[in-house]
């Protein structure tokens, strides 16, 4: 439980710390926010009618006071150009990127795990030597070029076997579920294979660290034999450490998951994040960077969670 | 935090080995002599010839467009073709390998300086700082490196420095978090006791007796946060916030010819090996200097 109460403060003040942070990068480095936003170009008046609507003439206290009783009351502000609020649009993007994460992440796992297990299984050297050159250059891919070879070979219009959407999401959205769900194969297939590769690094690893504690020899002395033991017992005892893993490769993926919703025309919250950026509509810009940190933050705290659960060796 | 409680560090204070430019030689031809370390020192090796060589001279000239020339095929006078603007794409990826390089040197000595201050501040004898440095290392460290970067773009504009601050920054994270384990095992054993009792200063017993015990885990982080770097490069230049737009980098060869991937697919396939391939050169590049530069991996360094 103390344990429990140190966590909870700490995702207080990170949540309070990234809020200061991304606050103070759009109001306080060079650039003023209101002159960006209206334009390079634009009259002086413009610059401060916009300074004036938005609030920006206020103390910088009274503003930040402003967002973080907003964001606390459910209330992100509005986006520029559409005048939709925040909180809707992100929910929208969210339909899609949260699909593409986790369709990701099964197929990072359903392929990293396995491949994990048998690069440790391996006996021959040169078994080895593979597996290891397998996840070093899988893990060396550069997710915009993954996602090109995958719709070089497999999409429609263009790829040597034409079997999938190459972009775009649906309009119909997920009324339309068997086009949406395609229309995340490709770009799931991308992120997954190749966070796929460094989990399976990190399965390897994990599983060796167990087996060097004798705990697979015992197994085996008891008659299982060494797959089983390995699956079976080597698996559950590296699960803690598996856990906190897969955590942190859900933050590493927002990177790709970026570039793949670029990549694919996929309206998610990260092209929509660069989209904003690019419209300079900064308001939304700082609730979206919020939330997004936020979210994180709570996973961080989620895994940690886990991780003392499913280890009793950490207990208070 | 339950921390290992019996403390045998790795390296003792008195071991003596070879030092200075006979224990370079020695750690340079130990990597020579594994096939994935001669690979990784090839390639590397090539990368800064060739970063040095573009400031010189390039096959075209990178200015030299050809509108009548666009996304040409391979041929004598363009290697690898051209791109949408007729320019050549070999003399762009040169040029742009200095531009990866010094982003690369950049980020590893910023994720080191930053990383060496948290493990400095993780290990300190002010239990506030360290547990303060300790509980921020863990809030933080679940904020991607994007994010960061998106922060620092909206002030900064794209830059090469929100690239290198980005990932510095977390990067640096990173290794503090990995080397910490190690670090407090030295910082509570009997050797930096008697260095305390004998009066040396907290600066003095770090350097000489918890960065040596780290220095594995530093070599492998800092060659892991170069690979890393390259392909940050690549995403955040891709996005807009990285190498901004007329500088030549390998993000930018790669993301330029993107949008045209359906009709043009040989002209991206180059640059995407070429990031590839020097990602896998330094991943292997830190394995095989902590194996060779280890003395308790490595014999001919303990003087045998």
């Amino acid at each position: 439980m103390k344990y429990l109460a140190r966590r909870l403060l700490l995702f207080v003040v990170g949540l309070f710390a990234i809020s200061v942070v991304i606050f103070l990068a759009l109001r306080v480095l060079p650039g003023d926010i209101a002159t960006i936003m209206a334009g390079l170009n634009s009259p002086p008046e413009r610059v401060e009618a916009l300074r004036a609507q938005m609030g920006l003439d206020r103390q910088l206290i009274v503003q930040y006071g402003a967002w973080i009783a907003g964001l606390v009351r459910g209330d992100f502000g509005t986006a520029m150009l559409t005048g939709q609020p925040v909180a809707a649009l992100v929910g929208t993007r969210a339909a899609i990127t949260f699909p593409l994460i986790i369709l990701g992440l099964i197929i990072a796992l359903a392929i990293g795990i396995p491949t994990g297990c048998a690069a440790v299984l391996a006996r021959s050297p040169r078994a080895r030597a593979v597996y290891q050159g397998v996840a070093i250059v899988g893990g060396a891919v550069p997710a915009l070029w993954g996602g090109l070879i995958l719709i070089l070979l497999f999409a429609r219009g263009s790829g040597l076997i034409p079997i999938l959407p190459a972009s775009g999401f649906p309009q119909a959205g997920w009324a339309d579920p068997g086009r949406a769900l395609a229309s995340l194969v490709l770009p799931a297939l991308t992120v997954g294979v190749i966070v796929g590769a460094s989990m399976m690094r990190y399965t390897r690893s994990a599983l060796q660290s167990v087996a060097s504690t004798g705990t697979i020899e015992m197994a085996m002395a008891c008659g299982m034999t060494r797959t089983q033991a390995l699956t079976r017992v080597g698996l559950r005892l590296a699960m803690p450490q598996l856990v906190s893993v897969i955590g942190l490769t859900f933050a590493e993926m927002i990177t790709g998951v970026m570039v793949i919703e670029n990549l694919f025309a996929l309206p998610g919250i990260g092209s929509g994040l660069v989209d904003d950026l690019g419209h300079r509509d900064l308001i939304a810009v700082q609730s979206e960077l919020f939330m997004l940190a936020a979210f994180f933050l709570v996973i961080g705290l989620l895994v940690d969670i886990a991780h003392r659960a499913l280890d009793p060796r950490l207990g208070d | 935090m339950p921390d290992s409680p019996t403390p045998t560090p790795r390296v003792r204070a008195d071991a003596r080995g070879v030092h200075g430019r006979r224990r370079m030689r020695i750690v340079l031809s130990t990597m020579w002599s594994h096939g994935t370390g001669r690979f990784a020192l090839i390639v590397l090796g090539l990368w800064m010839l060739i970063s040095v060589v573009s400031l010189f001279w390039t096959p075209q000239s990178l200015w030299k467009t050809d509108g009548y020339h666009v996304w040409a095929a391979p041929s004598r006078a363009h290697w690898l073709g051209t791109d949408g603007t007729g320019a050549d794409l070999f003399s762009w990826l040169m040029a742009g390998s200095r531009t990866n390089l010094l982003i690369v040197l950049l980020t590893v000595a910023f994720a080191a300086a930053f990383g060496l201050l948290l493990v400095a501040m993780m290990v300190s004898r002010h239990s506030a700082l360290a547990h303060g440095s300790v509980v921020a290392i863990d809030a933080l460290i679940s904020i991607p490196t994007v994010l960061i970067a998106l922060m620092l773009a909206v002030p900064m504009g794209a830059s090469v420095a929100v690239i290198v601050l980005a990932c510095g920054f977390g990067y640096g994270l990173n290794l503090a978090r990995v080397a910490r384990p190690q670090a407090l095992l030295a910082a509570h054993s009997m050797y930096v006791e008697s260095a305390l009792a004998n009066g040396a200063s907290a600066p003095r017993v770090f350097f000489t007796h918890i960065v040596p015990n780290i220095m594995p885990v530093l070599i492998v982080q800092c060659s892991l946060s170069a690979g890393t770097a390259v392909l940050a490069e690549a995403g955040l230049t891709y996005l807009g916030v990285g190498v901004p737009s007329g500088v030549p980098s390998w993000g930018h060869s790669l993301s330029t010819s993107v949008r045209f991937i359906n009709i043009y697919p040989l002209t991206v396939l180059w640059p995407g090996l070429l990031v590839t391939i020097v990602v896998v050169a330094l991943n292997l590049f830190g394995d095989a200097l902590r194996d060779a530069s280890d003395p308790l991996i490595n014999p001919r360094l303990r003087g045998a």
